[in-house]
């Protein structure tokens, strides 16, 4: 990858980037409340197992269809994993989140990463609301319009939704900044290899029971710091 | 890694038993008839039973070999014409049992005519030691039908210490309205590989899916305070949620401590639901 290249594509995952995700913290507020998180360990444990059972199946399958996607110029292949994602979760809070932070990121590539006629068609349709535009599956046309490998970007995907935990822990927890950036590296390795091993062809699967009731029991804490 | 289950569930295998339940069902006057069925071994046909003088008609669905051996495939397709309403269920758990080789499978194809009710509410599956399993479930609504559906599983027989210790369970539970949309649940479990997570804690993991176009949204939103009150009445034993899938109705997903936690909490779920959409009783259906 050339430095562009990267720097491009580095922007739509880099906290910078006007996504709103701070607002959210996928049901991990409503976790800690419930006691189910009380610490680094089950932290570590409560973000691992949503890596490799939940989001490490499901949302990083549709990174990697949206990527072919754009390789193919389909942004209709894109549109059908956007609703099969749509339909799979289940909780309100979450999909709201992801549909949010997905608009954010095709509104800025399209209108500003050259030649990309994919980018905008599928912005249309997310602008006829032909499509729901779930984070995963913008980011993977982004990215790959950008010029980063399909790998890559489904990395770069669940690096986003580690740190994305991360952030609100340290809201949330008693845990520092250095602590923090120890899980985060513990992280790696796992994201590293789902990101490896994710196919475009793969079914699209998840099983987060747990982290999944959280994230549908947020909107009814009685005190909240997050959106979800 | 995980496999289209929707194109596997129709391969051919070599060995086991291949059954299928097909039933029809219609509204006539105030009732719901049967008009058609076809069924063959391991499926027991079993006539509806009239649980009161609502139009709602019980299927039981029976299969007396108990349970599900490696190489079974089992199928089971209803269609409800406009305004039926139909409650299926078993008479006791579904056991998977442990198998060398080969996966069972079970299709469950429900087609939910103009203004009908479907209630799919089988009893727990037990997924034992070394078996492997997968299952379909698809409906279809037509506008204006409503389906109530639950599946829960268990960690495997838990009176005998035994967890989480099958070889494979797939299941894909979709539900697909005249809009197109969907609500859709996919897992692909293998424990000795990918554990089961933060559920391991929990012995039985179940959904409710109520899902339908003809209910107010003010409706929805007394049953979602209603779910979630009963839900957090055993704390400690029962861990649940409620929301809005991307159609029109609720999902429950709860994982339970205890077999009797899991079935209180859902027929307190069911009667709920019944007496605020229907104004029905939950029916007391006879379970082994």
């Amino acid at each position: 990858m050339n430095a562009l290249a990267l720097i491009q594509g580095l922007r739509f995952v880099d906290s910078f980037f006007p996504s709103g995700g701070f607002a959210y913290s996928s049901g991990l507020e409503a976790a800690v409340q419930g006691g189910a998180v009380r610490n680094a360990g089950d932290l570590s444990r409560y973000v691992e197992d949503l890596l490799l059972n939940g989001m490490g199946r499901r949302e990083a399958v549709a990174v990697a269809r949206a990527w072919d996607a754009q390789a193919r110029g389909s942004w209709r292949e894109a549109v059908a994993t956007d609703w099969e994602l749509d339909s799979m979760k289940i909780g309100r809070e979450s999909r709201q989140a992801s549909r949010q932070m997905g608009r954010q990121v095709i509104r800025i590539a399209a209108e500003q990463i050259d030649g990309q006629s994919i980018l905008r068609d599928f912005h249309a349709a997310v602008e006829a609301e032909r499509t729901p535009c779930h984070l995963a599956v913008s980011l993977g046309l982004a990215l790959a319009a950008a010029g980063w490998s399909r790998e890559d970007a489904v990395a770069a995907y669940l690096y986003q939704t580690a740190t994305g935990l991360m952030s609100a822990a340290l809201k949330l927890l008693p845990i520092g900044q250095r602590e923090g950036q120890r899980l985060l590296d513990g992280w790696m390795p796992l994201i590293a290899e789902l990101s490896g091993q994710t196919q475009p062809d793969m079914t699209m699967t998840s099983w987060s029971p747990i982290q999944d009731i959280y994230a549908m029991r947020h909107s009814n804490l009685e005190s909240r710091l997050f959106r979800s | 890694m995980a496999r289209d289950m929707t194109h596997a569930v129709t391969e051919t295998a070599d060995v086991g038993r291949v059954g299928d339940l097909a039933l029809d069902y219609v509204r006539q006057g105030t009732r719901t008839v049967l008009t058609q069925s076809r069924c063959c071994s391991p499926w027991h046909f079993s006539p509806p039973i009239q649980l009161d003088d609502s139009a709602c008609t019980y299927t039981p669905l029976v299969n007396p070999s108990g349970g599900l051996v490696g190489g079974d495939r089992l199928s089971v397709r209803a269609t409800l014409g406009p305004d039926a309403h139909v409650l299926f269920s078993t008479p006791s758990a579904n056991r998977v049992y442990r198998s060398l080789g080969e996966t069972a499978v079970q299709t469950v194809d429900l087609s939910v005519g103009s203004g009908a009710i479907l209630e799919w509410i089988p009893d727990v599956t037990i997924p034992f030691a070394g078996s492997r399993f997968r299952q379909a479930i698809h409906v279809t609504l037509a506008p204006g039908a409503t389906v109530l559906l639950w599946d829960a599983i268990a960690s495997g027989r838990v009176a005998r210490g035994e967890r989480w210790a099958f070889t494979s369970l797939e299941n894909e539970i979709r539900i697909v309205t005249v809009s197109g949309q969907s609500v859709l649940e996919r897992y692909a479990l293998a424990p000795s590989v990918h554990g089961v997570g933060r559920a391991a804690a929990w012995d039985y993991v179940g959904s409710l899916y109520l899902v339908g176009d003809g209910v107010d949204a003010v409706r929805w939103k007394q049953l979602d305070a209603q779910l979630a009150a009963i839900l957090d009445a055993r704390p400690g034993a029962v861990l649940g949620g409620v929301s809005e899938p991307a159609v029109p109705g609720l999902a429950v997903k709860l994982v339970a401590k205890s077999a009797p936690d899991l079935n209180e909490t859902l027929d307190e779920l069911w009667q709920a639901i019944r007496l605020t959409l229907w104004n029905l009783p939950r029916p007391a259906l006879r379970r082994y």
